[in-house]
């Protein structure tokens, strides 16, 4: 969706950069920021749609971040890109909460299907969350958002 | 890890090659053998040894004393002998007078009384003071000789009694006589008795010892008194040497260069005793060999005993070395077995971490090549008043960096796939047919290469529990590889054989093909991972690491035989269970995402 908010978390800084420059070509508005604790940060401060999450990162690692994230209880999507390729934190990072996994290197338009996907499950919690509001308060805005994520969320794992 | 990879063929060379196997075995094998020789052998022989010196000490003890008793009984036979015609003659001399004996006929019956029971006495004759017979009876006619310048005169003259030497006198034969001195008013008087030489000599000369033995006298200047039996005659001048006079019996070992068939330095025992009167020394001697012979004997059976009983332990110490070698070098071959094992499989993981790093580390500078390209896209794309000739040459340059990146993207994924510890899904595994379908899918690929695929599948071959996608992976890898084994033939084939082995408890599948095969140095690599003999960028050289892989991660085995030329046979074994213990060929992805 056009004009979709980014967060691009990755250590490597000229890999953030470069793909705040291609996310932001195409439309995107993103931001990058090159550790965990200042994705978090970003997060509590600004709205986002979709967090691209490297997993392997000093300090804060991205499963570590991830939780941290899904702690705030957000309707932002993360999608994971990262250069390590094992199934095993794949998979951990889908039990988490994770949208779905990319592996490094990937071509922006994967990328960005991927976005869209993400924000397509972020818009529709959002949608589904006001109109319930309006229906009837629930109790915890977090309970229904995951009900519908583990219904809803397809699971593709792309290993290259 | 660079370090423990670049160090460990060093270290793998180090185990093999610590001595050469074979110096070894039968540097091994002649310790033990002069172990067991030096604790049992040596010990019988000494033993052996001490008992045949005892008993060589007794007998010889033994046939001494024989020898002394021997020579003994002899020499009392002789003095006897000796004794006895000289007291008679004394006797005589004492009893009748010088006038006595001239009565005629007197002195025959004397001689007759003497000689009535055996021949003693050859001759016996009356001599007085001045040499002259005075009377005679014998066969010699001796009545005018007269003896006053002979020895014996002179000695009985002066002693009273005298016994000579054998000697050749008138009758020039070998003789000895007695004479005794008596006195009468006249004055004195010699009586002299010629002894019946014969008579004496067979005393000594009849005496049989052995084969070898002889007896004979000598007197002090060395001439036979009789004749002996190997050495000499009588009056003939002795060989030996004799020595003084000594008391009692004399037994002695000397080499005698005259003996029995007349050897040279032949061994002998030699007893010796000296008579009183006359000053003769009796001889016994025998050979050596004949007086210990049966001593010879026994010791020869202890001997005979003792090398057969060495010769025994001997045979039986190379066997049971033999047998324990042989159990030795089984045991070797089986620890060096499971060393190359174990050393594969720490190889295995250390190149696992270290492809885990490797690939990541590549992941990101690719990404960041990755997003400059695109970025450089856009910008190109977005810019105006390109020349279209280098607008074509990027759009390529482009192309082929994206190419690029996919391939090597290509080789990372291949190696983190190889390092990561899937989770395994174990379910009921039919082999055969699972074989049926590989090689239905596979022949549909090879239908253009001329390659035919036959199948040998045992119908014993029971269910396994196993990991269908895995297997799946492990033989597309293998049949893959057949198939590219055949690029220079034309036509061949790649069989796969199913095996229960029953008392293993395994399943054994066999894929064999008739390609061209490989070398030695190719089989020791071959699971090697990066190792590949295809062309540049044909081959990641991971194919058959995955394999062995995942052959050691569903507890089974996986080996290899080739024939350069001929054909390779890769041999998989597969548990009917995979056991909670197997699987770990692979460290575990967290221990290796830590080394990441």
């Amino acid at each position: 969706m056009i004009g979709s908010k980014i967060l691009l978390v990755d250590d490597e800084v000229i890999f953030a950069r470069n793909m705040e420059t291609l996310l932001d070509a195409r439309g995107y508005r993103s931001k990058a920021v090159t550790s965990g604790a200042e994705a978090v940060r970003a997060l509590e401060t600004e709205d986002f749609d979709v967090v691209v999450l490297d997993l392997k990162m000093p300090g804060m690692d991205g499963l570590t971040t991830l939780k941290e994230i899904k702690k705030l209880g957000l309707f932002t999507q993360t999608l994971i890109l990262t250069g390590h390729g094992s199934i095993d934190s794949a998979l951990e990072a889908i039990k988490l909460g994770a949208y779905d996994y990319l592996t490094k290197p990937c071509q922006i338009s994967e990328l960005v299907e991927k976005i869209e996907g993400a924000w397509e499950i972020k818009d529709d919690l959002k949608r589904q969350d006001i109109s319930e509001k309006t229906r009837k308060p629930v109790e915890s805005p977090r309970d229904a958002k995951q009900g519908v994520a583990d219904s809803a969320r397809p699971i593709t794992i792309t290993l290259g | 890890m660079l370090h423990v990879l670049s160090h460990m063929p060093e270290a793998a060379t180090a185990v093999v090659s610590d001595m050469d196997p074979p110096y070894r075995y039968k540097r091994l094998f002649k310790r033990f053998v002069l172990l067991t020789l030096v604790c049992s052998v040596v010990p019988l022989l000494l033993v052996g040894w001490i008992i045949s010196n005892r008993y060589q000490r007794s007998a010889e003890t033994r046939v001494m004393a024989a020898f002394r008793n021997e020579i003994q009984h002899h020499r009392k036979v002789i003095e006897l002998f000796l004794k006895d015609h000289r007291s008679k003659l004394e006797l005589m001399a004492q009893s009748n007078g010088r006038q006595d004996f001239l009565q005629p006929g007197r002195l025959r019956s004397l001689f007759d009384l003497f000689n009535q029971d055996r021949l003693t006495l050859t001759d016996l004759g009356v001599i007085d003071a001045d040499g002259n017979h005075l009377a005679y009876v014998g066969p010699y006619d001796l009545l005018d000789k007269n003896y006053a310048e002979t020895h014996w005169f002179k000695m009985v003259m002066e002693k009273g009694l005298y016994i000579s030497d054998m000697f050749m006198g008138f009758r020039r034969e070998p003789h000895f006589i007695i004479a005794v001195k008596g006195h009468d008013a006249i004055g004195p008087w010699i009586l002299r008795a010629t002894v019946y030489t014969e008579g004496f000599r067979a005393l000594v000369e009849n005496v049989m010892i052995g084969r070898t033995g002889e007896i004979f006298l000598v007197n002090r200047e060395g001439v036979y008194q009789t004749t002996s039996r190997y050495s000499g005659r009588i009056m003939e001048n002795a060989s030996m040497t004799v020595g003084p006079v000594h008391p009692g019996i004399q037994v002695r070992q000397e080499a005698s260069d005259a003996g029995f068939n007349g050897e040279r330095s032949v061994r002998q025992i030699v007893s010796t005793a000296w008579l009183e009167t006359p000053q003769w020394m009796l001889v016994v001697r025998q050979d050596y060999a004949e007086a210990f012979a049966a001593e010879n004997r026994a010791n020869l059976s202890v001997l005979v005993f003792l090398l057969i009983s060495a010769a025994t332990i001997l045979g039986a110490t190379i066997l049971v070395t033999r047998h324990m070698l042989d159990l030795v070098k089984r045991r070797d071959v089986q620890a060096e077995t499971l060393n190359r094992q174990l050393m594969q499989a720490s190889k295995m993981a250390s190149i696992g971490e270290l492809s885990v790093g490797v690939a990541h580390e590549i992941n990101n500078p690719l990404a960041i090549i990755s997003t400059e390209r695109e970025i450089l896209i856009d910008a190109s794309q977005k810019a105006s008043g390109m020349d279209p000739s280098f607008s074509t040459q990027l759009d390529s340059a482009m192309h082929q960096i994206d190419v690029q990146i996919q391939r090597c993207k290509r080789i990372t994924h291949n190696l983190l796939r190889f390092s990561r510890r899937t989770e395994s899904v174990i379910d009921t595994v039919d082999i055969n047919a699972f074989i049926s379908e590989v090689i239905d899918l596979m022949e549909r690929e090879a239908r253009s290469s001329g390659i035919t695929f036959f199948e040998r599948l045992s119908p014993d071959v029971p269910p396994i529990l196993s990991d269908l996608s895995q297997l799946q992976q492990v033989f597309l890898n293998l049949i893959t590889n057949a198939i590219d084994a055949h690029e220079d033939k034309r036509y061949g084939s790649v069989a796969i054989s199913s095996t229960y082995l029953e008392s293993e408890k395994t399943v054994e599948i066999v894929v064999s093909d008739t390609g061209c095969g490989m070398s030695q140095e190719t089989l020791v690599r071959v699971f090697d991972p990066f190792f590949t003999t295809k062309p540049m960028g044909r081959g990641t050289g991971l194919g058959l690491s995955i394999c062995y892989s995942i052959i050691k991660g569903l507890g089974g085995q996986i080996d290899v035989k080739s024939v350069p030329g001929q054909g390779t046979d890769f041999i998989i074994r597969l548990p009917l269970r995979k056991s909670d213990r197997t699987g770990n060929a692979m460290p575990p992805a967290n221990q290796m995402e830590q080394a990441a």
